[in-house]
């Protein structure tokens, strides 16, 4: 079975760093991302993501993502062609003059689909690198209430072992005759009696976490951490080279305004 | 210490009290095993004495429950209490919050107070004494049954509570998982700790237990050492599961000229890398009753998916009522074969019972569906459920309604994947008595089941799998 977003375990750099560090870097990398508007740019951005991968170790598990970045690009620049006609017409999707492809369009859904590329992708790196109770300690100390904390790494954890359910509720299901069939129309029909199952059983289950994250205290209890993770060598030059970036670059976009 | 006097509750909206006017004393080092059909009050009897109803619950509460001599409504709070008991629920999987094994018990341990010192000593003993530290980086999805009942009594444990309440801790578990959590329990009882444990396998569990409790609506009917109510009729029709004319003795070994149903040649499965089924051959003929056991993971389950379909031969070959069951569809073969799976509520979507038992005669056109869906609810003891809602019903019935589904079908192969999980004596006496009727309108039938007990009371034929291969298959005479 594809594990989406679950933490794996290995020695790399990406995994050694401070989640303080990551989450900065993350923030950094999506801030120049939804301001810039320079494809090239952006595409430099992406090849540096993919870098961070390959030095972390990590990207075996981020060019699995490829395949859904690919069925989105098609579906935001099919958006784009049809929602926002602008510039010089290159051709036609049916011939005859229909559905004209502008580099307007073509251009805005090659942004988006950067943009969300390298969004997804970071995130993936940043969430796959770094153990859940670190990122819960990071988030807890930099301020997020342990509410919202819980309600992420629940989320996270609970990914894997809905999935492994969804698949036995599928087989029980086919065991009792059902053929929605493949494709799309069969995995419209098969959702009632996957869907329906998937959610009774995942909201029985609500009572139980909410008594066991009371009885071990989490929100009550102040936490003594076992080990306490600092800020080494390679976190401070992660996090000025990064700082000096976005310094960088938020001073070209200022001067630019005026 | 926990008292309980006259305790008596009802959940909002509920009609009927859960339990009502139990009074226990649990003294400190005692283990309470608490145990009785399904739907008893025994789930209830546990919340209680946590001081979770009391913290958390609605309802109508009365009597007095006190946690080491304190009325609990003196707590200021659940989490208060928490650092006197520690409760463990019957479903693992919604006590497990983080990614790792180490993370899950750290989690615990770092709420606490401790110096790292401390907490890297107790981390260590803590996965010693639940036998994890092996699993140490293991995420939760990839644990098996017993390791995730052990994860969460090991992080019940690293609370450092006195009081340790457990609600079935092994009853999705194999011989081998339920004696590695008594293992753990014997050491926590040798260490001082006060154990209640709500269970249905006394025998297993006898060496432990100080006093035991049996329920039934809601009531204590019997509350003793168990030495003085093991004589009591009640109490033994409650803990020893009794068989006895299940099987009827009908030889059904030699079928005459019938070709098998079921042939089963050199088959082997692998799932990527690892060897599930490692070449096992074997027929099944019209009428027999197969029991298939064996412990976790070491191909039951692989086996039994092969015979409708739902996976395929890597090699050799499945032929199921003259169907080529490598390559028919799960749709065709589900009309020869019918599988109900260990646990009904992944199959529950529908808003009645009748409707759940419609949905499988509708997919597959049955003749008659009226008659059949009437047929199959008096032959499961479920006429009265027709128009409730599946997963109100109890542990039993859910599991009844589960082959009623199945049945329906008019299959001529019944599989079932361990159908007495979670149930009592007679829960369990229950089912066994409908596949023994179904066996006597002529239906082959073939249970996966960790209880030898059942195997061997009931069945004609006992097949052992061990690691991927067929140990042992016996044919048991008359």
């Amino acid at each position: 079975m594809r594990e989406i977003l679950q933490y794996i375990h290995k020695d790399a750099f990406f995994h050694r760093l401070h989640p303080g560090t990551k989450i900065f870097l993350v923030l950094a990398i999506g801030i120049v991302t939804l301001l810039t508007l320079d494809i090239p740019v952006l595409c430099l951005i992406l090849l540096a993501v993919l870098c961070m991968a390959l030095i972390g170790r990590v990207l075996r598990e981020v060019l699995q993502q490829m395949a859904l970045i690919l069925a989105m690009s098609v579906i935001f620049i099919l958006i784009t062609l049809i929602t926002m006609p602008n510039g010089q017409v290159l051709g036609y999707l049916i011939p005859g003059g229909y559905l004209p492809v502008t580099t307007g369009a073509l251009y805005a859904g090659v942004l988006l689909t950067l943009r969300f590329a390298i969004l997804i992708i970071s995130f993936q790196i940043f969430v796959i690198t770094t153990q859940p109770r670190d990122l819960v300690n990071t988030l807890e100390k930099i301020g997020i209430p342990i509410d919202y904390n819980l309600m992420f790494l629940i989320a996270l954890r609970f990914i894997p072992t809905l999935q492994i359910e969804a698949t036995k509720i599928h087989e029980a299901q086919l065991a009792r005759g059902y053929a929605p069939g493949s494709g799309f129309v069969g995995r419209i029909k098969s959702v009632a009696p996957v869907m329906v199952p998937l959610v009774s059983n995942a909201l029985a289950r609500t009572t139980v976490l909410g008594l066991t994250i009371d009885m071990r205290g989490y929100r009550t209890r102040k936490r003594t951490p076992f080990r306490e993770e600092h800020m080494n060598l390679p976190d401070k030059v992660v996090c000025v080279v990064v700082g000096l970036f976005l310094i960088a670059f938020l001073g070209t976009i200022v001067l630019t305004l005026f | 210490m926990i008292t309980l006097e006259d305790v008596s509750y009802t959940y909002p909206r509920g009609e009927r009290q859960a339990i009502a006017g139990v009074s226990v004393k649990i003294e400190p080092g005692e283990c309470l095993f608490i145990t009785g059909p399904s739907g008893a009050g025994k789930t209830t009897l546990c919340m209680a004495a946590a001081g979770i109803l009391e913290h958390e619950y609605g309802g109508e509460k009365s009597g007095r429950i006190a946690i080491n001599g304190r009325d609990v409504k003196e707590y200021s709070s659940l989490s208060e209490i928490a650092g006197h008991v520690g409760m463990v629920f019957d479903d693992p999987e919604a006590q497990l919050l983080f990614t790792s094994v180490e993370e899950e018990i750290l989690s615990a341990l770092e709420r606490r107070g401790l110096r790292p010192q401390e907490i890297e000593e107790r981390l260590a003993s803590i996965m010693e004494v639940t036998h994890l530290t092996l699993l140490r980086e293991r995420p939760p999805h990839a644990l098996s049954g017993g390791q995730k009942q052990r994860l969460v009594l090991a992080t019940t444990l690293a609370l450092g509570t006195d009081i340790v309440i457990l609600d079935e801790p092994t009853a999705e578990l194999d011989e081998h998982g339920t004696e590695s959590i008594i293992s753990v329990l014997q050491e926590l009882k040798a260490s001082g700790k006060t154990i209640i444990v709500t269970e249905h396998k006394f025998a297993r569990f006898r060496n432990l237990v100080d006093q035991m409790a049996v329920m039934e609506g809601g009531k204590i009917r019997a509350l003793g050492r168990p030495g003085n109510l093991i004589s009591d009729e009640f109490v033994r029709g409650v803990i020893f599961p009794d068989f006895s004319g299940i099987r009827d003795g009908k030889d059904t070994s030699h079928s005459g000229d019938r070709g098998p149903l079921v042939s089963v040649k050199n088959l082997e499965h692998a799932y990527g890398e690892v060897e599930a089924l490692k070449g096992v051959s074997l027929d099944i003929f019209p009428g027999e009753f197969v029991a298939i056991v064996g412990e976790n993971g070491s191909g039951k389950t692989t086996l039994i998916k092969h015979l409708i379909g739902l996976l395929r031969p890597t090699k050799g070959t499945v032929m199921v009522d003259g169907k080529d069951a490598g390559k028919a569809p799960v749709s065709d073969l589900a009309h020869s074969v019918g599988l109900v799976f260990q646990n009904p509520d992944h199959m529950f979507f529908a808003d009645t019972v009748a409707e759940e038992v419609m949905f499988g005669i509708r997919n597959l056109g049955i003749q008659d569906p009226e008659q059949v869906l009437e047929t199959v609810l008096d032959s499961t003891g479920l006429s009265h459920a027709k128009d409730l809602y599946p997963r109100w019903l109890s542990r039993g019935e859910r599991q009844r309604l589960a082959i009623a589904c199945v049945l329906a079908m008019r299959p001529r192969l019944i599989i079932l994947d361990e159908p007495t999980t979670g149930l009592d004596g007679r829960e369990a006496r229950e089912v066994m008595e409908i596949l023994r009727d179904l066996r006597q309108e002529g239906r082959t039938i073939v249970m996966v089941t960790h209880s030898r007990q059942i195997a061997e009371e009931c069945t004609d034929r006992i097949i052992t799998i061990d690691a991927g291969k067929i140990q042992s298959d016996i044919r048991r005479e008359g």
